[in-house]
């Protein structure tokens, strides 16, 4: 155990994090809309120890009830539309609508019309745009950080 | 005709051929169903007319057709005598009980779960039936995510339509498109270089690397083991950080083209590639002798979530989860187009079959990985292309390919150089039923431990 604490003590060491000095935190609820599932390997990446994004008060939660932002993946199936909407439907007022990468932001979507209930932009209000197929945790943890401090993203 | 394709697929596995996926397609203008077999790495392309769209059923000798059949009924309108119940797969349409176990007695009661689930994964429903915590049965409703990927590659060009493949699965982004690749060119008529063979299989390695480092990381995270989840996903971003410095991107998207390949890696890169695989191996060996002494962790893996091998035999089982229980299948023994000669999967000396034994063969198989890796990185690599064999061109071209998650299928159907039927059979899609086998009689607050140590996707199998 002590050689597992000790190589991931080095680890955070050998990365070069800006420090966290905004105020406040957002509470994130994903779901997958139809992704490739990349998306969500790189928002794990995020919530991981090289991003850490929970030291500048971001969290990944279990339950929309507890959300302040829905972060939504791919192209919006015909199938998940529904479930979408109710994940909304449950969130507390305030809440953002996140799209998280190129299938959720409607670009270079493959599959046939009628699977797809699409764009994510006619059926919620999105307002954090994620770029990407799929999204470096880089961008991802940068445009969170703009988003939760009222910034425009850095890069 | 009915009677008569049921003999021709018994005839076949009489003769040593091995089933590996089947679909609905259109043969001059007729509905058909084919079924695809291989033995020792050769391809054999089994074909039934039939314009009613009925034929007999193959599940009772080959069960591992449950779910191809059922998708061909779903998609393609397709029926299948001796096939009872046909219960919907991609049909979401039906009511629970078509394709829910029937349930009753004391206290026995579903538990419904998804398709939006509590962490950051992937969509699809689960219902288990449980007498208090314990599962007797586990039904599976996934396809929220279909986007009819296959539909959508009918008429696009051969070249372009390998993003169709790739894009249907980001954690096997590679195999799949290897496996489309090597479809379309064995139905052109291409034979890859040497040099191609050797950037595929890196590429390929690189992206069990990855993966199998994600999927030791899940099972920690399993148990709640958060030490070994977090230095795991560590190792992980590594190895991603490898992948965008050697093909530009972290999951090797584009990477693969048909008929060449672009992949280029100077000396100096290919040495300092070396240099990093080398210090993550260590790391690596480092972090797995902690995860070995780590009874907490250890004890909670051992007896959980078995699949027997005689299980595996039967439902078609592949990759990791066979091998764990003592198959020695592995797609990479029998793979011409790629360059594994020699190549022996590694195999447990006692294969339980349980989340323990899952564990230990990924990490006895980044060992293989590490030195793949290191002899295709002695030395610099170029961009390839492809030699023309006359001998071959069939009307069915195609592909299999060992996935991070095991054989992995495509079948290529041209019309002239647009894609007239495309169709993907992931490793994932053969091993869905036995993850549902190996949740019966488990504790279901163990599901996500079993679910982990297979780590399936959705994605690939949705499609």
């Amino acid at each position: 155990m002590y050689v597992l604490l000790r190589q991931l003590h080095d680890l955070r060491r050998a990365i070069d994090l800006p420090p966290p000095s905004a105020r406040g935190s957002l509470a994130l609820r994903h779901v997958d809309a139809g992704s490739c599932n990349g998306c969500e390997h790189e928002l794990n990446a995020v919530a991981g120890p090289f991003y850490d994004l929970a030291q500048y008060g971001l969290n990944v939660v279990a339950s929309p009830r507890h959300a302040d932002v829905l972060l939504v993946t791919g192209p919006v199936t015909t199938r998940m539309a529904q479930a979408l909407q109710r994940a909304y439907d449950a969130m507390p007022a305030p809440r953002l609508v996140a799209a998280l990468g190129d299938c959720a932001l409607g670009c270079n979507v493959l599959g046939a019309a009628r699977e797809l209930a699409g764009p994510l932009e006619d059926l919620l209000p999105v307002s954090v745009r994620i770029p990407g197929c799929p999204p470096t945790p880089q961008v991802i943890a940068e445009h969170l950080l703009a988003a939760m401090t009222g910034q425009p993203v850095a890069s | 005709m009915p009677a008569a394709w049921h003999e021709t697929v018994a005839d076949a596995l009489a003769q040593g051929w091995r089933f590996a996926g089947l679909y609905a397609t259109r043969d001059g203008g007729s509905p058909c169903i084919r079924a695809a077999l291989t033995r020792e790495g050769e391809p054999l392309v089994l074909s039934c007319l039939a314009d009613e769209r009925r034929t007999a059923s193959i599940v009772d000798i080959v069960p591992a057709a449950a779910w191809d059949e059922r998708e061909a009924h779903d998609l393609h309108g397709w029926a299948f005598t001796g096939h009872e119940p046909l219960r919907p797969l991609v049909d979401h349409h039906a009511p629970t009980s078509r394709w829910t176990a029937p349930l009753e007695g004391r206290d026995a009661h579903q538990v419904a779960v998804g398709p939006i689930h509590a962490g950051i994964i992937e969509s699809g429903h689960f219902r288990f039936s449980v007498v208090g915590e314990r599962v007797l049965n586990l039904d599976l409703r996934l396809f929220y995510k279909h986007r009819a990927l296959e539909a959508a590659a009918e008429g696009v060009g051969h070249v372009q339509a390998i993003a169709h493949a790739q894009r249907a699965c980001a954690a096997d982004a590679v195999t799949n498109a290897v496996a489309y690749a090597h479809a379309c060119e064995s139905a052109l008529g291409l034979w890859p270089s040497e040099q191609l063979r050797c950037s595929r299989t890196l590429l390929l390695e690189l992206e069990r690397l990855w993966n199998h480092l994600n999927d030791i990381a899940a099972i920690c995270a399993g148990v709640g083991f958060a030490p070994g989840n977090m230095l795991f996903a560590a190792f992980k971003e590594r190895a991603q950080q490898l992948n965008a410095a050697l093909a530009g991107h972290r999951f090797l998207f584009d990477s693969v083209r048909i008929g060449g390949g672009d992949l280029a890696i100077a000396p100096d890169d290919a040495a300092g590639a070396r240099e990093e695989l080398a210090d993550l191996r260590h790391a690596i060996g480092r972090g797995w002798r902690e995860l070995a002494f780590a009874g907490s962790l250890q004890e909670r893996l051992e007896g959980v979530g078995v699949t027997a091998r005689e299980q595996v035999e039967r439902m078609g089982g592949v990759g990791p989860v066979a091998r764990a229980a003592g198959v020695p299948i592995d797609a990479r023994t029998t793979s011409p187009r790629l360059t594994y000669e020699g190549f022996a999967p590694a195999m447990l000396e006692q294969p339980g079959g349980d989340v323990a034994a899952r564990m230990e063969i990924r990490g006895a198989e980044l060992s293989a990985t590490f030195d793949l890796l290191d002899g295709l990185l002695d030395g610099p690599l170029q961009a390839a292309g492809c030699t023309r064999v006359e001998d071959a061109s069939p009307a069915v071209g195609t592909g299999v390919v060992e996935s991070p998650r095991g054989q992995t299928l495509c079948a290529v159907e041209l019309d002239g150089g647009r894609i007239a039927r495309m169709h993907l059979r992931t490793g994932s899609y053969a091993n869905w039923p036995l993850l549902a086998l190996a949740c019966r009689d488990e504790l279901l607050p163990d599901f996500p431990l079993i679910n982990k140590s297979f780590e399936l996707c959705y994605a690939c199998v949705d499609r």
